[in-house]
């Protein structure tokens, strides 16, 4: 359990802190998209991921009030609901939390964010919750937003209907922050939270009549509460004019939008665009920063080669190894970052739910939902938190198939993987082929979920209803800071995890190719042999008589060369079981250190160089061909070969079902898929 | 089946919701949602767009927009006229 979430933590983006039992929870509780987690990250000073679409937290997080409000006490972040009967795994967890956090147990004040431009539908939930017994907060959000409407609402008068503090907050400025926190203070040091505890109830199921009077109440104080801006209009005008026309029309600008973004014709020749944008132009953005960070290796790598004794073991573990390792998967961190950013401003624009809603018919085709679609998206960067965000789809067998197929979706950890094959493959006089075949890549793990999905429910049905019910956020003009902060701790976190596992598996991987017959002994028969040559040879035998060698040939090769390749793959490929990307550095490795390179060339080159002069077994023909390059490239669309993926789907399935079937179709799929690939393509006489 | 629902309406189409599944033949259609999501009784809606085979549809309700399948769409009924916008 605790390894799972740690597992998990390495994908998160915010900084999670304990709360110790002694000290007052504050919970933040709201419907979703209402701006709790920009609220929560004001108040604790963290980073965790905010989004305009509903559903962009899914799992509980828990901070500490920031020193500067001066009052100790935890605060707790929630999946945002709708009301207090839970309709999906992500509501679940909000209102058992806030019923019945395991470690915090009732929470000593809630804190209700509403935002205030659809203040009638938000005052459901907090009437719920007031109802409840929990002693109660509104935080008014979005006041900004109901402000351009011309209208505001009148807090006080709030606050005197309800009989609850009510405080106009804005958390990105941070004005009235510190007012809520006062008022919580208030609560906190007021009541007993044993005593509180007795009259908290949970509410039973509501009847059809139940919500009609509820919502007959946030009316009624709608129409209290609600002003303009401008003083000067007497309140009968306001009811008579504004209340049938502008109170409850949603935002202007994005019913406009709608027109076009959900246009039945323009709406999917939009949608087709721009993901084929976003998933090209990854190669292409990022090609000069790449270059960059290449001849920046390079030159290390150089520099430290000048510096150290030559020809000596560690000379060329340090540098061939462990600095061309490291840096071959670097280099690929300026796509990463595009993507990040890139997804980043989908989000944050309000497109993507709009995008859910187009694609809903389409996925209900293969046995999922419209809600599978973020969960998705969210893949293509990483599939851990995308399994997570499955939680917001309520029917439970169109999750587990969401889940199901989320390892298929072309992770950013295999983007170095394509990267490098890719470039194997395309001309280098060509590079945009390459941005064409990548974008084909990701096309292409789409239409394989489907066909996988579709299989599966074509096998497995299901009668639980399958519903899709979205809200729409307004369209929002995206806010770069937080998206460039967001990308940056993702980036960080593949850096982070990438240094330590490629150094530690570059050096088991040096020991294994080292290791045991350390200086064989060779015959120089002839003395017209230079001392390079000897060296080369001493080299080579060292490698066949190696462990890696020797298990290489006798396990891998027997089961890899119908697919082409030899066992050097074969440890590269089990490598990249501690990370995708791992694979790069494995193959700078085992084949710089087995073939003849130029250390002078830049990283990339100088595996490419190696991967071409790489023979196989026999010695008469290229190891890499167009074939056995494009049978790789398969393999790894479809392996499963990321264990934190594993363990998460356990997690969130509650069973490993799914996990294992994971593990043995997609590795069966992978391998077979090579073999014909590999086969096929040698028998059309591409080479 | 003979009353008009929300499905019934065009693009830009508004009207106000009678009743929320009251001829649903399923139990667990899950109009309570609806109903707390805001669709009820008495309330103005407006279709703002629809997605090709007009499912799901997009449509206006408390200051929001929601977006439904047509057969979620289809429970929430309306009076039958239903006015341009
Ligand atoms: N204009 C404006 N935008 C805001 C305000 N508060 C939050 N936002 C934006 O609203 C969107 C949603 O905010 P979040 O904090 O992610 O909302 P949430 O309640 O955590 O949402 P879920 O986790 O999906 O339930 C983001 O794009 C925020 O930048 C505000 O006061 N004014
Ligand atoms: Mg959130």
């Amino acid at each position: 359990m605790a390894q799972a979430t740690k597992a998990q933590n390495c994908h998160e983006t915010g900084t999670l802190t304990e709360i110790t039992n002694e000290k007052p929870v504050i919970a933040l509780i709201g419907m979703p998209n209402s701006g709790k987690t920009t609220l929560f990250n004001s108040l604790t000073g963290s980073n965790f991921k905010t989004s305009n679409y509903p559903g962009a937290t899914v799992e509980y997080s828990t901070g500490n009030l920031a020193g500067k409000y001066d009052f100790e006490s935890g605060v707790l972040d929630s999946p945002g609901i709708v009301s207090l009967n839970p309709s999906s795994p992500d509501e679940e967890i909000a209102i058992d939390g806030l019923f019945n956090h395991p470690r915090f147990g009732l929470p000593n004040v809630v804190i209700i964010t509403a935002d205030s431009t659809q203040i009638s539908r938000q005052l459901f939930l907090v009437k719920q919750v007031i109802d409840s017994g929990f002693k109660t907060i509104i935080a008014l959000t979005m006041n900004d937003l109901l402000g351009r409407k011309g209208l505001e609402i009148d807090s006080e008068k709030l606050s005197e209907v309800l009989g609850i503090p009510v405080v106009k907050i804005n958390s990105k400025k941070g004005t009235g922050l510190r007012e809520l926190i006062e008022e919580s203070k208030k609560i906190i040091l007021l009541y007993n939270i044993e005593h509180l505890s007795s009259k908290i109830y949970k509410p039973s199921h509501p009847t059809e009549e139940a919500i009609a009077k509820l919502y007959d109440f946030t009316e009624e104080t709608e129409q209290k509460v609600l002003i303009h801006n401008d003083k000067q209009v007497s309140i009968d005008v306001i009811n008579k004019k504004v209340f049938r026309t502008l109170q409850r029309k949603p935002d202007e600008n994005s019913m406009k939008l709608d027109k076009f973004f959900l246009h039945p014709f323009w709406g999917i020749i939009i949608f087709i665009i721009s993901m084929g944008i976003i998933f090209t132009s990854i190669f292409w953005i990022a090609q000069p920063l790449m270059d960059l960070v290449d001849s920046a290796f390079s030159s290390l790598s150089s520099a430290v080669s000048n510096f150290l004794p030559g020809n000596t073991w560690y000379s060329d573990l340090i540098t061939n190894g462990v600095i061309n390792g490291f840096g071959s998967v670097m280099v690929f961190v300026p796509q990463i970052v595009i993507l990040f950013i890139l997804l980043g401003l989908l989000e944050d624009t309000g497109y993507l739910a709009r995008a859910a809603m187009l694609i809903d018919r389409p996925l209900t085709k293969f046995g999922l939902n419209g809600r599978s679609f973020i969960p998705m998206l969210s893949g293509y960067a990483c599939a851990i938190p995308a399994i997570m965000a499955a939680r917001t789809i309520s029917n439970r067998y169109e999750r587990f198939l969401t889940i199901m197929i989320i390892p298929l979706m072309s992770c950013s950890a295999r983007l170095p993987v394509y990267a490098l094959l890719l470039a194997f493959l395309v001309p280098p006089s060509t590079p945009w082929i390459a941005g064409i075949g990548l974008g084909a890549l990701y096309l292409f793990s789409l239409i394989s979920g489907a066909v996988v999905a579709g299989i599966i429910s074509k096998f497995k049905k299901t009668d639980e209803k399958s519903t899709f019910m979205l809200e729409l956020p307004p369209y929002r003009t995206p806010v770069f800071r937080h998206i460039f902060k967001n990308t940056y701790y993702k980036s960080a976190v593949y850096v982070k995890q990438a240094g330590p596992t490629i150094i530690i598996i570059s050096l088991l991987l040096w020991a294994l190719t080292y290791f045991p017959n350390t200086s064989p002994q060779i015959e120089t028969g002839s003395s017209n042999v230079t001392e390079q040559q000897i060296n080369r040879i001493i080299e080579s035998e060292r490698l066949n008589t190696s462990y890696a060698a020797t298990i290489g040939k006798y396990v891998f090769e027997p089961v890899l060369k119908p697919l082409g390749w030899d066992w050097r793959v074969g440890v590269s490929l089990i490598s990249a079981f501690a990370a995708r990307e791992v694979f790069v550095s494995a193959m700078a490795i085992t084949f710089n250190i087995t073939e003849d390179s130029d250390n002078s060339d830049n990283l990339q080159k100088s595996i490419l160089t190696s991967m071409r002069n790489a023979k196989s077994t026999d010695g008469t023909q290229p190891l890499f061909t167009t074939a056995s390059t494009i049978a790789l490239i398969i393999y790894f669309m479809f392996a499963m070969q990321c264990l934190s993926t594993v363990a998460v789907a356990r997690k969130e399935t509650g069973s490993w079902k799914i996990p294992l079937m994971q593990i043995v179709v997609y590795t069966f799929m992978a391998y077979i898929l090579a073999f014909i690939t590999y086969n096929g393509l040698n028998l059309l006489g591409i080479r | 089946m003979n009353s008009k629902s929300v499905a019934d309406l065009n693009i830009g189409e508004s009207a106000v919701i009678t009743s929320v599944g009251d001829d649903c033949i399923d139990v667990h259609c899950h109009c309570l949602r609806l109903m707390e999501l805001g669709f009820t009784p008495g309330q103005e809606v407006t279709v703002v767009a629809k997605s090709p085979f007009k499912n799901p549809l997009a449509i206006s309700v408390r200051g929001t927009i929601i977006a439904l399948r047509k057969g979620e769409a289809e429970c929430i009924k309306i009076n039958s006229n239903g006015s341009g916008d």
